[in-house]
């Protein structure tokens, strides 16, 4: 935008005298104001309509039935009306899905941690053979939706009788390709001379792991964390498959369920809706950084 | 490695300093090997629940879908009569033709848009860690949750229509209409998907050292062509891993379809992985379900190849 003016202004031979600061005039920094000032409106602008379903699902949940499809519309609910988070919460036992829900997304992450840094440790600091085919299998998987094994997963865990139980829904998940590439990548950057010396000293090597590896990857580990446990609490289709007992449904099952009995009850739907939001959003302001660094970490490149 | 260097400085006969040195390297040798074992030992776990929950139904998948199998009767070897009948089954082309359009249009705009945004936040603005945050809000829903609201959303009556209203747009009948549920299903897609690769693009800009911005102004470069010289080539492999995880993400939708529509109305939005489920735990036809799911791997494969293809084959010409 600034650089075709600019550069006709200035000569050659003053830009060769001051080759390390371009030219700053006051045009340019106003210039520079108001695209700050556009990008700060375009954003403000996006960020509304990001968040525009969570103003509505919220705002929605205490309104009334009768003022739910009121013209005009009704931005700010009038009144306001506390008791859909009641009747829906008693509308199905969902102390009981965010219990299921809290338990296997806990297991899966706390599992998630050990496997993925100790595959990242193995695969860093060990050499042996076959190890670059393992790591290449193990990253494999990341391009291999659960969609297209859905099918003779459902076949094994059958065959398991894990069908309608905790372990059908933990165990198949239990490590994740992106988690070990995500751990191996961090641990590259961990000195093995601070390992051989731990060695020299007589640590044993599962002392190493546990007292020096591990602390040094608590950066990644609360990042990968925080996506393992995102994922598991969004899971949806596996528990939908294999899963039809009611004491062990999930939260993301017995909101469809909901769904589909209580079509019409905007207010007390939009109610769980909150609840089942609720938790990953506390989760994102507490744990901020490592959400986003989580995610940013899938462009990690090799 | 440390122990490496001590043999040098053994003085004395030489014989002693051979067999010294022969029992150290035998030392030596166990103690790397008892090291590979235990790093061996501590990647067993991963690669057996990979090998049993992966790789195995994966290899299982291409063998159910060469046989009839109802979950009653013993698989029936069937040859390639699966693959057959889908593909002359215009349901399955339909649904084919769904995820498709699925795909094109719910990865092509996210990449100018997450990209755009990754950009603007790339300078320096007041408030500029709670735009990102909220904007960032929509990957922190799950997506039963999104489900729920955008369909409430999406009620004739509902506010997405108020605001249309607003910009003197008559209302749409988003979900109950064959024309426009695909399309309401596809932005859901972008406003999940567009923070999520923002914050990718967020960091691959970071990483682009400023002195380059520096150097290019200094010879005047204006803004568009740092960014077409700079920024774009710089952020190719970005580029190239969003487009992939992009096209394998959208291919995988299914809870936003199945909560929303059910894949109607008149299979307007029966996006592939919706028809496996329906056809594997609906209708109990576990080996045409399987030859499904291999034409989605296929698929999967096919467009990571070519991505792959059409940004490596940039590189050789240069």
């Amino acid at each position: 935008m600034t650089g075709p003016a600019e550069s006709a202004v200035s000569s050659h031979t003053t830009r060769r005298a001051a080759p390390r600061t371009p030219p700053r005039g006051w045009v340019r920094q106003a210039i520079r104001r108001r695209g700050n000032i556009a990008a700060f409106c375009v954003l403000l602008a996006v960020a509304c309509i990001m968040l525009l379903p969570f103003y509505w699902m919220f705002s929605s949940s205490l309104r009334t039935m009768e003022n739910m499809f009121s013209l005009p519309i009704q931005w700010i609910p009038d009144p306001v009306n506390w008791r859909s988070y009641v009747l829906a919460w008693q509308a199905q036992d969902f102390t009981r899905y965010f219990l299921n829900s809290g338990f296997v997304a806990v297991a899966i992450t706390l599992s998630n941690l050990l496997l993925c840094s100790l595959a990242g440790y193995s695969l860093t600091k060990f050499h042996f053979r076959g190890q670059g085919v393992m790591f290449i299998l193990i990253l494999s998987t990341m391009m291999l939706p659960l969609e297209v094994t859905m099918v003779p997963l459902f076949l094994i865990i059958k065959e398991l009788d894990w069908a309608n139980s905790y372990q059908g829904l933990i165990v198949p998940f239990l490590v994740d390709g992106f988690g070990v590439f995500l751990m191996r990548q961090y641990m590259l950057s961990i000195p093995k001379d601070l390992i051989d010396s731990a060695r020299i000293d007589g640590a044993s090597e599962l002392r190493i792991f546990w007292m020096i590896v591990l602390p040094l990857c608590k950066p990644a580990l609360v990042a990968l964390a925080v996506f393992t446990f995102r994922e598991a609490w969004d899971m949806y289709i596996w528990p939908l498959i294999i899963i039809t007992r009611d004491s062990l449904r999930t939260l993301p099952l017995g909101i469809s369920l909901f769904m589909s009995s209580y079509g019409t009850s905007w207010d007390q739907l939009m109610a769980i809706a909150v609840l089942g939001t609720l938790p990953m959003i506390l989760l994102f302001f507490f744990l901020q950084r490592a959400f986003i660094q989580g995610i940013a970490a899938t462009g990690l490149k090799e | 490695m440390s122990q490496a260097a001590a043999p040098k400085k053994a003085q004395g006969s030489s014989t002693a300093y051979a067999a010294r040195s022969t029992s150290r390297r035998r030392w030596r040798i166990s103690l790397a090997s008892r090291q590979a074992a235990f790093g061996v030992a501590i990647l067993l776990p991963t690669l057996a629940i990979l090998a049993i929950f992966r790789f195995l139904p994966m290899i299982e998948a291409f063998y159910l879908s060469l046989t009839q199998y109802d979950l009653v009767h013993p698989p029936k070897f069937i040859g390639l009569a699966n693959f057959v009948s889908l593909l002359q089954d215009p349901l399955f082309l339909k649904s084919a033709r769904v995820s498709l359009t699925y795909v094109l249009f719910s990865v092509v705009p996210v990449l100018p848009l997450s990209l755009g945004l990754a950009v603007l936040f790339n300078r320096s603005l007041w408030i500029k860690n709670v735009l990102r945050s909220a904007i960032f809000m929509p990957v922190v829903m799950p997506a039963v949750v999104m489900a729920v609201v955008w369909t409430f959303m999406y009620q004739q009556d509902g506010v997405i229509n108020t605001i249309l209203g607003w910009l003197g747009i008559d209302p749409i009948a988003w979900l109950r209409s064959s024309a426009s549920a695909l399309w309401a299903v596809i932005l859901i897609g972008i406003w999940r998907a567009t923070p999520y690769y923002m914050v990718i693009f967020l960091a691959g800009l970071q990483a682009i050292p400023a002195d380059y911005y520096d150097a290019a102004e200094i010879d005047g470069a204006g803004k568009w062509a740092s960014f077409w010289h700079i920024t774009l080539p710089l952020l190719k492999p970005t580029m190239l891993l969003v487009i992939v995880m992009n096209v394998i993400v959208a291919m995988k939708v299914f809870a936003v379809p199945l909560i929303m529509t059910g894949g109607g109305p008149a299979d307007a939005t029966r996006v592939l992985p919706l028809f496996i489920y329906q056809t594997a735990f609906e209708f109990f036809d576990m080996g045409r379900a399987a030859a499904m799911s291999v034409f989605l791997f296929v698929g999967v494969m096919l467009f990571s190849f070519i991505q792959v293809r059409m940004f490596t084959r940039g590189d050789e010409q240069r």
